[in-house]
This record gives C-alpha cells, sequence and structure tokens, in this order.
C-alpha cells in the first residue's frame, strides 16, 4: 500500500507573494494593453473591432509609413549598438583585464560613469557639444585643423540617427565592458597561465582561450541591447523632440508609440492605437528572445572551470 | 639538453623577500623534488623558473643561456598545474594540440604527437571529450599529456597529485617514473607528500622560507641531514628530538628515527609511559610520553601488544642517533 503523496501548500504559499506581485504589475497591464488594442473609442463609448486597429496600423498608408520608418530606424539603431556598443565594450573588457595595466579601477569607474547618468543630461549634454552654434564640437575640431570635417550631425536627416545612435552608444558602453570584464575575471589565472606556457599570448590568447569562454556572456549583451533598444524611447525625445526629426528621421517606435498614444501638438492622443503599437512592439519583442533563447542560447555551451 | 642553473635568484613581493637567493643546479635528465613547510616558496620558486613570475634579482640559465628575460613559451619547459589548468572549451585532442597549432606546425605532425602522448597515457578513448565530461585523474593525465606533445627538455609539476584520491595519487605516480624514464626529460616536481618525494626524486631539495636548507639524494637526506629542520621535515612519522643533557650526551639535541629506538617493559633507560597505540597491520606505533623528553614515537615491525597508560622503557640504537648543537646545525 502506498500512502498518498500529501498536497504540498508550502510550495503555493512560497510562491504566492511572488506571483501575486509580478501578477499586480506585469501581467495585468499588459492583457489590459493588448484587450485595448482590440476597441476603438466612438461616441457610444468603446466598441470591440477585432483586429482593426491592426488593419488600420498595417494597411492604412499613412499609419503603415509611420511604422516601418520607425521600425527600420529602430533596427539601424540596434545594428549601430551591435556593431559599436558591443565589440567596443568587449575590447574594454579585455584591456580592463590585463595584469599590466595601470589604473584600471579609474577607467572602469571614469567609463561607467554615463551609464548612470540620466537620459536628459545626455541629450542635453551633446545637444550642446554638437550645436554647430555654441557647441563645443566645431571650435575642437577646429583646433586640430579639422573644422572641414564637422556637420550639424543632429540637424541633417542622414546622420541625425546615427549621431544619437553614437551618443546612446557613449552612454552604455560601460554596461558590456562590464559583463565581459567579470566574465574575463572569472576565468582561473591558471588557464591564462597555461595559454602563456604554450605560447598563446597577445591577441590569439584573446581569440583562441578567452573569447570562446565568454560567448555566453556576450549573448546576453546582445539580448539585453536588442531589448533595450526596441524599447528606447528617451534619449531620443530628449534631444530632438517627439516629432523625432528631422522629418521623422529618428523616430524608432518608442516615440511612435508615444506619440500616438499621447498625442502631440496637433495631433490627438488615440490610446486604442497606441495599445496597437505597444502590442506590435511587444510582439516583436518576444519573437526576438525567443529566436535567442531556442536558436542561440541553447548553442552557446556554458563551461564550468 | 634540459639542465637548469638558478644563480643567486631572489623574489621580492612588495617589501617581503620570499625567495632569498636561491643557488641551485640541475643536470640534464634529473627528476628533481623541491619540497618544504606551505609558504616557503616552493611555487614561487618554479613560476620563476617557467618565467611566469619576474626574477628580483639573480638569473635563470637554461643549458647554459640565460633565460631570465625570455617569455614563458620561448623557454621551452611545460608546466603542469595543480588545478589541471585544462582550456574547457576544447576537446582532449585540441587541449593538447593547442601549443603546437599555435606554433604553426602542420597537421600530420600534431595529429602524430598527439596521437604519441595519448597513448603513452591510456588516452585514446577521451580524446574527443571536453574536460568537464573526465574525471580528476583523466583531467591530470590530459595535462602531462599536454606538456608531453610539446617535448620540452625541461618538465614542471606543481603539487600536481594533490587533487587526486589515495589509489589514483599511487597510480599517476608510478606513471610519471615510467614517464620521466622514457622521456628522459628533466623534471622538476613541487610536493608536499613524503612518499613521492622518496620514491621520485633523484635529489630532493629541502626549503625553508625561501631559502634552501639541503639538497641530496632521498637516503642521504633522510640518514645525514644537516640540520634538525631537515631532520625532522624528511621522514614519516617524524624523527624524535631527544635533549642531549639528560642522555649523557655533549650535543645540545639528539635526533633519533622513531625506527631506532627499542621499547621494552623493564629496564633503566627512558622511562615513559604509553599514550597512544596506532596499528596499521605491517606495523605498529607506539607514542610514549616521556617527562624529559616530551612526547615521542616508536614505529615497530608487525603487530604488537602495548596499552595505554602501560609503563614503558625506551633505548635509542646508538650508532643510528644523530647529533644537533643548540642552533640546530648537525654536530659530525
Ligand atoms: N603574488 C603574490 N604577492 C604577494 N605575496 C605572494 C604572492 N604569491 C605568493 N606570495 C607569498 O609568497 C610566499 C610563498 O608562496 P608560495 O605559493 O611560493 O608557497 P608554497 O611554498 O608554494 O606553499 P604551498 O605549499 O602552500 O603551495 C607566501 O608567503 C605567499 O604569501
Ligand atoms: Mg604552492
Amino acid at each position: 500500500m502506498t500512502a498518498r503523496r500529501p498536497i504540498r501548500w508550502h510550495i503555493a504559499v512560497f510562491l504566492a507573494p511572488a506571483v501575486l506581485v509580478y501578477t499586480a504589475i506585469m501581467i495585468v497591464p499588459l492583457i489590459g494593453t493588448l484587450n485595448l488594442s482590440l476597441y476603438r473609442a466612438t461616441e457610444t463609448g468603446p466598441q470591440f473591432v477585432g483586429l482593426g486597429n491592426f488593419r488600420t496600423l498595417f494597411g492604412d498608408a499613412l499609419w503603415s509609413d509611420a511604422f516601418w520608418n520607425a521600425l527600420g530606424n529602430n533596427v539601424w539603431f540596434f545594428i549601430i549598438h551591435m556593431l559599436v556598443q558591443n565589440p567596443i565594450g568587449i575590447l574594454l573588457a579585455a584591456l580592463l583585464s590585463s595584469p599590466r595595466l595601470r589604473l584600471a579601477a579609474f577607467y572602469r569607474t571614469a567609463i561607467f560613469v554615463p551609464t548612470v547618468l540620466s537620459f536628459v543630461i545626455v541629450g542635453f549634454v551633446w545637444k550642446l557639444i554638437l550645436s554647430p552654434l555654441w557647441g563645443i564640437a566645431p571650435s575642437m575640431l577646429g583646433a586640430v585643423g579639422l573644422k572641414g570635417l564637422f556637420a550639424p550631425w543632429l540637424g541633417q536627416e542622414g546622420s541625425a540617427l546615427t549621431a544619437l545612435a553614437l551618443v546612446s552608444v557613449w552612454q552604455f558602453v560601460g554596461i558590456p565592458m562590464m559583463l565581459i570584464y567579470a566574465a574575463l575575471l572569472s576565468i582561473p589565472d591558471e588557464v591564462m597561465e597555461a595559454a602563456e606556457m604554450d605560447g598563446i599570448t597577445g591577441w590569439s590568447r584573446f581569440w583562441k582561450v578567452q573569447l570562446p569562454l565568454i560567448l555566453p556572456s556576450i549573448g546576453i549583451i546582445s539580448i539585453l541591447t536588442f531589448v533595450g533598444n526596441f524599447n528606447a524611447f528617451d534619449l531620443i525625445y530628449v534631444a530632438q523632440g517627439a516629432l523625432a526629426g528631422p522629418d521623422f528621421a529618428t523616430d524608432i517606435l518608442g516615440t511612435f508609440l508615444y506619440r500616438t498614444f499621447f498625442g502631440f501638438q496637433l495631433q490627438i492622443g488615440d490610446p486604442n492605437m497606441g495599445a496597437a503599437i505597444a502590442t506590435a512592439m511587444f510582439l516583436i519583442i518576444l519573437a526576438g528572445v525567443c529566436v535567442y533563447l531556442f536558436g542561440i542560447q541553447t548553442r552557446l555551451r556554458r563551461y564550468q572551470f | 639538453m634540459g639542465s637548469l642553473e638558478l644563480r643567486n635568484v631572489t623574489k621580492v613581493f612588495g617589501k617581503t623577500e620570499i625567495i632569498k637567493g636561491i643557488d641551485l643546479s640541475v643536470k640534464d635528465g634529473e627528476f628533481v623534488v623541491f619540497v618544504g613547510p606551505s609558504g616557503c616558496g616552493k611555487s614561487t620558486l618554479l613560476r620563476m623558473i617557467a618565467g611566469l613570475e619576474d626574477v628580483t634579482s639573480g638569473a635563470v640559465v637554461l643549458d647554459g643561456q640565460d633565460v631570465t628575460a625570455v617569455a614563458p613559451a620561448k623557454r621551452g619547459i611545460a608546466m603542469v598545474f595543480q588545478s589541471y589548468a585544462l582550456y574547457p572549451h576544447l576537446t582532449v585532442r585540441d587541449n593538447m594540440g593547442l601549443a603546437l597549432r599555435q606554433a604553426g606546425a602542420p597537421r600530420s605532425e600534431i595529429a602524430q604527437a598527439v596521437g604519441r602522448a595519448s597513448a603513452m597515457l591510456a588516452l585514446d578513448p577521451y580524446l574527443e571529450r571536453r574536460p568537464a565530461e573526465l574525471s580528476g585523474g583523466q583531467r591530470q593525465r590530459v595535462a602531462i599529456g599536454r606538456a608531453i606533445v610539446r617535448t620540452p627538455s625541461l618538465f614542471l609539476f606543481d603539487e600536481p597529485l594533490s587533487n587526486l584520491d589515495a589509489a589514483l595519487r599511487v597510480a599517476t605516480r608510478i606513471e610519471i617514473a615510467r614517464l620521466h624514464r622514457e622521456l628522459g626529460a628533466t623534471m622538476i616536481y613541487v610536493t608536499h607528500d613524503q612518499v613521492e618525494a622518496m620514491t621520485l626524486a633523484d635529489r630532493i631539495v629541502v626549503l625553508r622560507a625561501g631559502q634552501v636548507e639541503q639538497v641530496g639524494r632521498p637516503m642521504e637526506l633522510y640518514n645525514d641531514p644537516a640540520n634538525t629542520f631537515v631532520a625532522g621535515f624528511i621522514g614519516s612519522p617524524r624523527m624524535n628530538f631527544l635533549k642531549g643533557a639528560a642522555l649523557g650526551e655533549s650535543a645540545d639535541t639528539v635526533g633519533v628515527r622513531p625506527e631506532h629506538l627499542a621499547i621494552s617493559r623493564q629496564g633503566n633507560a627512558i622511562p615513559g609511559t604509553v599514550s597512544h597505540v596506532e596499528k596499521l597491520g605491517g606495523e605498529t606505533l607506539v607514542y610514549v610520553r616521556s617527562e624529559v623528553h616530551g612526547l615521542l614515537t616508536v614505529r615497530l615491525f608487525g603487530e604488537q601488544d602495548f596499552s595505554v597508560d602501560e609503563a614503558v622503557q625506551l633505548t635509542p640504537e646508538p650508532p643510528r642517533s644523530l647529533r644537533f648543537d643548540a642552533a640546530g646545525r648537525r654536530l659530525r
């Protein structure tokens, strides 16, 4: 005879606080947003329209042009981060972890400081620096005889988005640097010394020993960058306003959502269409995270030492 | 091909001198073991030979060439670490072949060298595994294999067996002795283990606080130690130190190995009481507390019956006792 397993109530009890808090502040608003995107405001109150808002978003040229523009800009924003921020972060971490580097703690802090600054300060400061009228960039370039290179980068359609992406890189490069630095420090000294005995030094040591061992951290950084970039809003808003000028050249999904949801200047806020955009953003990020979790992370091995 | 000479090498960390001027010469093909208490600088000295640690002053000379300023990989030395230090992301085969690949050796040559080493160490079934999928003993063999593949003229081992269990330690010790015979390379080996030191070494270097206390063949150190430190450090159980005055000797201290102390139930030599008995089957260790000399150890052959608190008499075998002066130096 086997005794019946008693119901283990304590598991539910221990889970309850986290589940309740998470439900209240994450699940409920998420479902609320999804729900909101299925209605349209009419004079007689909200009316269920199914996927009607999405049909408008993707079918109506007025909406879909803006959406694809924002998505395209967002993808470029992400590409700049992946190609500039993360390699530089890895490079800085590799330099910092070199035992011969002096003042490493100072550099580490100095590079990380912008990350803790407010977007408002960063956006404003860079706007001032790059201003063609009173910014210091033109005169600094002038001091080294490169004045000809200067252009009002934030004001030109072709360069504004790239310039802002680089400002964002400047601000956040400390995060990949710290994560990779921690990963590099977790490689035991003796492994690095064994490599030294084997004649694997300098760059080949980085490529053949360190890089394979920090790949999982690089994966994490990529997905953090992806989520962060597709949720970005603040820096563009501070530097270029909700219209994300010039001529929507710096409009990303976050600013597009903001304008739609809350309205801006002559545009009247439309919470239902805003919710539809928010849902689309949610699905894009979800898809990206799924690709990472199931396609990439399972292939990255974590090694214990 | 693999001779080593240390000329008055010193090492200073910050303000503390860790290695205080060591001179040593190791002949080609010799197996030299460094022993000494924890923190005496054995690992530091080994790492200085490897080039992983800078030499503060003095010179490291390999085959007559001063290599003090030469990079580790250029010295033709291989090192086996206590923690194995394998590359976790590479298979056993790649772990062993990486150094040759880095040096630009042709594929066939790498495959041959890895094949030879893995055959020597019985690693063939594991060549495609990664270190995480191996046992401790197998990992240590891979680490040794990685050293062999480079065909160095000098091998350095830093306590390579201390993470292994007792049985594996014996097996790997025998393997290392066999490798030394087959490869004929010079080996320098750091250990805490008396048995490893005595069985493997051609010569043992006893270090204390960054200085060489004595260098010699294992039996030389055992039978003819230069001072009380070496006498006490080599040999297990430890040598007994008796007070010379109480024995009517001119020497300050008289050292007697536990097997050279006779024990009997009557007589009037050194009286004492049995405080503990350890029966190991092949031998019996009797610990005797003496009023004058403190706790003494007697080693007896076979199984012997002594009970705790029994009164006994100890007699040193006169020709086998060693005499030391007040500073611990041997009186001959
Ligand atoms: N990088 C370092 N900086 C400062 N002091 C060090 C450093 N490395 C070692 N030491 C000191 O040097 C002394 C010798 O260390 P070492 O590791 O050579 O000892 P050891 O003889 O190998 O000891 P063990 O048998 O415990 O391994 C120790 O007192 C240690 O504290
Ligand atoms: Mg040590």
